[in-house]
């Protein structure tokens, strides 16, 4: 499914050459759900970057569902990104003027073909995301964690290879946290493919296999042996609160 | 069907903020409201010029007493103006085919009975129904014979006629001019009151020239004499022939003055014109300004809108929105607010043109030309100051703008 060899990415700034990634090479197969994790300067953006096809790297393949993002020109690269990737990002990135609904169906404008059913794939969507009595509100009416549900169910409606998630609890608070893990740990267990990229190593153990970068290196390459299961964090979240009650 | 979401993202960034929306509308809405008051009143002139020549006579050329004015009637005070200087055009000018005198007052008192008015007297030779193109609706012209014998006959126009006759037949019935008692012979079609000078065309009395120069005015001058060329192509040239002529005649060497003055259809389209030309060379001022002010205007709202929308510019990025999208996307805003513009300022042209038509003379007349001179200019705006930040938007760098 993913596929990476040799990646390299250097950023030339006058004399300065810095050296992000020096050759990385790993596969995610199809339905994995794998964290990558490293503290901030690893170098960990800018391979979430180029796994986004948002950055091509200096040197190295990166074969994406079997074509190589590094021979694509920018048009097909914005293709690439609108078919096979969804992003879930920290700053959750919603349009504030528009509704949730409007949010949802932002991917299928640029699509080749806008479907005919596309209202309905917008509220399925936000219906699997809890979210179906939300539909017509916009983001400054809805909580952090609500937001960013909004925001998964969008990476969702163009149904894409892979989920890419960065640092997607970063501004939320334990519950909505909890809530928006126990999403991705269900859509893997429908066998989506989820990539997440975190610097919290509880967070990552969410997943089941955890890279480890370091100064643009694999650090580690690992399953995790028994996975955090997010439904349970909730659901013990939910009982410390009602206790404080 | 692309292109039609893409555009709607524009429409919706134009619609959340209508305040910004309405400034970057601003210049367009005020230069196109004074390009279509402009050309509504470049489009008046313009019929008026037309028709103002047509009543002149587009091969018609008059030579006037009295120098220094483009248009008018005769200068009274000027008496050097003969029937010898009629007769010496008349057989030293090549190509015009009627040459003919004209003897003038203005604001004769005419009196029937208790009845009485006022009008503009000529006296003419019978040619004089030809060279305008005039002729009687009722009775008989001027005629050689009354020329001949000084005849106590007269025309008169139809405003003449309602003045003193009213509902009556006037021919063969007599009226009084300066005390001397003529008999009408005839009545004047009817021609309005679109005269070069604006007056009424009809109030008017023709006499034989011989019975106006001897029996009412006592003078030995005329007042202008009338002339069609055979060839309007050639009219500069006998124009410049006559006066050359007249100055000999009557003894003019520049730079003094003329004594004569002669109107061409040329003259009088250029008097038309001028009237309106001071206030359409004003809001092609305001117009052109307006406009580039306008966009000025527009590109900076929309640069600082790039600016301010970098990150959702960058999201759009990532979800799949191809260079071509963004450009669309900022290129839309341009060209909708331009349009919207257009629209918007047409209308308001044409009610201000329409208020000029009823509160001033100058002759206002709308039509599509206009709103399509107007969608032209508003689209060009908005594409020349819609392209630059359009283009800075699409250049953005996703990771960059996402940051």
């Amino acid at each position: 499914m993913i596929e990476l060899e040799g990646i390299e990415k250097t950023y030339t700034r006058g004399e300065v050459v810095t050296r992000v990634l020096q050759g990385l090479s790993f596969e995610v197969e199809a339905g994995e759900y794998v964290a990558i994790m490293g503290a901030s300067g690893t170098g960990k953006s800018t391979l979430m970057n180029i796994l986004g096809c948002l950055d091509k790297p200096t040197a190295g393949h990166y074969r994406l569902d079997g074509t190589d993002m590094v021979q694509l020109e920018d048009e097909a690269l914005s293709e690439l990104r609108n078919h096979k990737i969804g992003f879930v990002f920290q700053q959750f990135h919603l349009l504030q003027r528009t509704t949730a609904r409007k949010n949802v169906l932002l991917p299928l404008i640029y699509a080749e073909d806008y479907p005919e059913n596309a209202e309905e794939m917008a509220e399925a969507a936000l219906e699997m995301v809890g979210l179906h009595d939300r539909i017509d509100y916009r983001p400054n009416q809805l909580s952090g964690g609500q937001q960013q549900r909004v925001a998964i169910a969008r990476a969702l409606i163009t149904n894409p290879a892979v989920l890419l998630a960065d640092e997607p609890t970063g501004n939320l608070d334990r519950r909505s946290g909890a809530e928006v893990m126990a999403i991705f740990q269900q859509l893997h267990a429908d066998g989506r493919t989820v990539i997440l990229v975190t610097h919290d190593l509880e967070l990552a153990e969410h997943a089941e296999r955890v890279i480890v970068l370091e100064d643009g290196q694999i650090a580690e390459d690992r399953p995790v042996a028994k996975p955090r299961d997010a439904e349970h964090e909730l659901a013990t979240l939910t009982s410390v609160q009602e206790v404080d009650e | 069907m692309r292109l039609f979401h893409v555009a709607g993202e524009g429409w919706e960034a134009l619609w959340a903020n209508k305040l910004r929306t309405c400034f970057m509308m601003a210049g367009t809405l005020v230069g196109i409201a004074a390009l279509t008051v402009i050309m509504t009143i470049g489009k008046g002139t313009e019929r008026q010029v037309m028709r103002r020549v047509e009543n002149f006579g587009p091969r018609a050329m008059m030579l006037v007493a009295g120098g220094g004015r483009a248009t008018g009637p005769p200068d009274a005070q000027i008496t050097t103006l003969t029937l010898a200087d009629m007769e010496a055009i008349r057989e030293q000018i090549p190509g015009l085919e009627i040459v003919t005198p004209q003897a003038w007052a203005t604001r004769a008192q005419l009196t029937r009975g208790s009845a009485q008015t006022r009008a503009t007297l000529w006296g003419v030779e019978p040619e004089w129904h030809a060279a305008w193109d005039w002729y009687v609706a009722d009775g008989e012209g001027i005629t050689d014979e009354d020329v001949a014998t000084m005849a106590r006959v007269c025309v008169i126009g139809s405003s003449v006629k309602r003045e003193l006759f009213g509902d009556e037949d006037p021919i063969g019935e007599r009226l009084y001019v300066n005390k001397v008692s003529l008999t009408v012979t005839g009545v004047l079609e009817p021609r309005g009151s679109a005269g070069t000078g604006g007056g009424d065309f009809d109030n008017r009395i023709l006499l034989p020239i011989t019975t106006a120069m001897r029996r009412v005015l006592n003078v030995d001058h005329i007042g202008a004499v009338r002339m069609i060329t055979t060839d309007a192509r050639r009219m500069p040239e006998q124009a410049e022939a006559i006066t050359g002529l007249m100055r000999r005649r009557h003894g003019i060497r520049p730079p003094a003055e003329d004594d004569f003055r002669i109107n061409s259809p040329l003259a009088v389209a250029e008097v038309v014109r001028g009237t309106s030309r001071t206030l359409s060379i004003l809001l092609m001022v305001l117009a052109a300004l307006s406009l580039f002010v306008g966009g000025v205007v527009l590109m900076n709202i929309l640069l600082i809108s790039v600016a301010e929308r970098t990150p959702e510019i960058g999201l759009r990025r990532a979800l799949g929105a191809k260079r071509g999208d963004i450009f669309t996307q900022f290129l839309t805003e341009s060209l909708s607010v331009t349009f919207l513009g257009m629209v918007l300022g047409s209308g308001l042209g044409a009610g201000v043109a329409l208020a000029i038509r009823q509160l001033t003379s100058l002759p206002v007349i709308l039509s599509w030309e206009p709103f399509a001179v107007g969608i032209a200019f508003a689209l060009l705006v908005g594409l020349f100051f819609g392209v630059q930040p359009a283009r800075r938007a699409a250049r953005l760098h996703p990771v960059e703008a996402l940051r």
